[in-house]
């Protein structure tokens, strides 16, 4: 039990180294060989995973940019729409005031011929009644008090000729 | 009694008689054993390993994973990460001791009871550990190492070259040993049932007891040659 013997020892020791090697190459070497390949998967999983998210980030930047420029631009066209409409709006009341204008002047003027026409036409029939009231002194005999008289019925028809 | 502890200490542990030129060299079960639990185990790993998937993988590729991964987590924690290269000579060696403890329950007599064995295995563990130191400082540096914290105790140090494999190598003998003559005397004394039940504490337990110690030691030895 308790002698040693040199060869038994070496023998052990090579049984060991053998069980070594083949740990290291079929046991360790195998199952290092999987989690290696599990571990590239998972890494390279993981970098496309990184890489998919920078591509979404990168379409999101770029949309959200195409939005303010799509803001930017609609508002651009109805501040052009509004200038439109108050251009054609003032064009429109201008139109609208110029004939207005134009049509009461037009009517003013009538207004005036219509005056003057009025006032024509009263002063004939003043002269005619002058010219009546002339003809019907002289033809008549007359003292003061039928002069008085005759202004005043003179008087009386032009009042009533022009309260006609 | 006394004629049973003689057997069982002083038998013929010669299995072969291999005539080499003139004479003879004798070699023991105990080497006879280990070769059978080498073979054992090498065809369990080659079974084990074969085509071995990265996904979908089967419960015996998952448990053979985390057996590896465990008794790397083992080694790995002790022997620290300057070392870590010595990880797999170690689970190696507790996978060995472990197995030779336990092969006492199949029959077999366990090699580790056989002081040539423990010797082949300590005379390893030193030369792995010097190594380890030499590889890591350089001859120089290993050998400013022996007058460390102090020139005073480089004679200890000296001493520990011996001192240590010859405790690993007594240790594991006399356990298993011990444990061994105990059981014996046991199944001397209740032939039945009680030897069923201590074997499980002496061939089991304390099996991979002295493997995680022999381990333990070993790796603990390599990572203060290392630093």
């Amino acid at each position: 039990m308790l002698n040693i013997s040199i060869v038994n020892i070496v023998c052990t020791i090579i049984n060991l180294l053998i069980l070594y090697f083949v740990f290291k190459k079929f046991l360790f070497g195998r199952v290092d060989e999987i989690l290696a390949k599990r571990q590239e998967e998972v890494d390279s999983a993981t970098a496309t995973a990184d890489k998919a998210i920078a591509e979404a980030m990168a379409q999101k930047s770029m949309y959200e940019e195409k939005i303010s420029l799509a803001d930017e631009e609609k508002e651009t066209i109805l501040a052009d729409i509004k200038k439109q409409g108050y251009d054609e709006y003032d064009r429109i009341v201008t139109d609208a005031r110029k004939k207005g204008d134009q049509i009461v002047k037009e009517a003013r003027h009538k207004a005036m011929a219509e005056a003057e026409r009025a006032k024509e036409e009263y002063a004939g029939q003043m002269r005619d009644m002058v010219i009546d009231a002339a003809s019907k002194i002289a033809a008549t005999d007359r003292d003061k008090a039928d002069d008085y008289k005759l202004y005043d019925k003179f008087i009386n028809e032009a009042k009533a000729v022009k309260n006609e | 009694m006394k004629e049973m502890l003689n057997e069982l200490l002083m038998e013929d542990k010669t299995l072969i008689h291999m005539p080499f030129g003139g004479g003879y060299f004798d070699i023991y079960a105990s080497v006879v054993v280990s070769w059978i639990i080498l073979a054992v185990v090498i065809v369990l790993v080659l079974i084990l390993t074969k085509d071995l998937k990265v996904h979908n993988i089967s419960k015996r590729q998952a448990a053979l994973e985390s057996v590896v991964m465990f008794l790397r987590n083992l080694i790995s924690t002790i022997i620290g990460e300057e070392a870590g290269g010595y990880t797999d000579y170690i689970v190696t060696v507790l996978v060995f001791i472990g197995l030779c403890n336990m092969v006492g329950l199949f029959g077999f007599t366990p090699p580790t009871m056989d002081l040539n064995v423990t010797i082949a295995l300590s005379v390893m563990s030193i030369v792995l550990v010097e190594a380890a130191g030499i590889m890591k400082k350089g001859a120089g540096g290993w050998l400013k190492s022996f007058a460390h914290p102090m020139a005073v105790i480089a004679p200890m140090n000296v001493l520990e070259l011996v001192i240590r494999p010859l405790s690993l190598c007594m240790r594991l003998f006399g356990n298993i040993l011990g444990a061994t003559v105990i059981m014996e005397l046991i199944k001397h004394v209740v032939p039945v049932i009680l030897p069923a039940a201590l074997s499980l504490y002496f061939d089991l337990f304390d099996g991979a007891i002295q493997a995680y110690v022999f381990c333990f030691l070993t790796s603990l030895y390599i990572k203060e040659a290392v630093e």
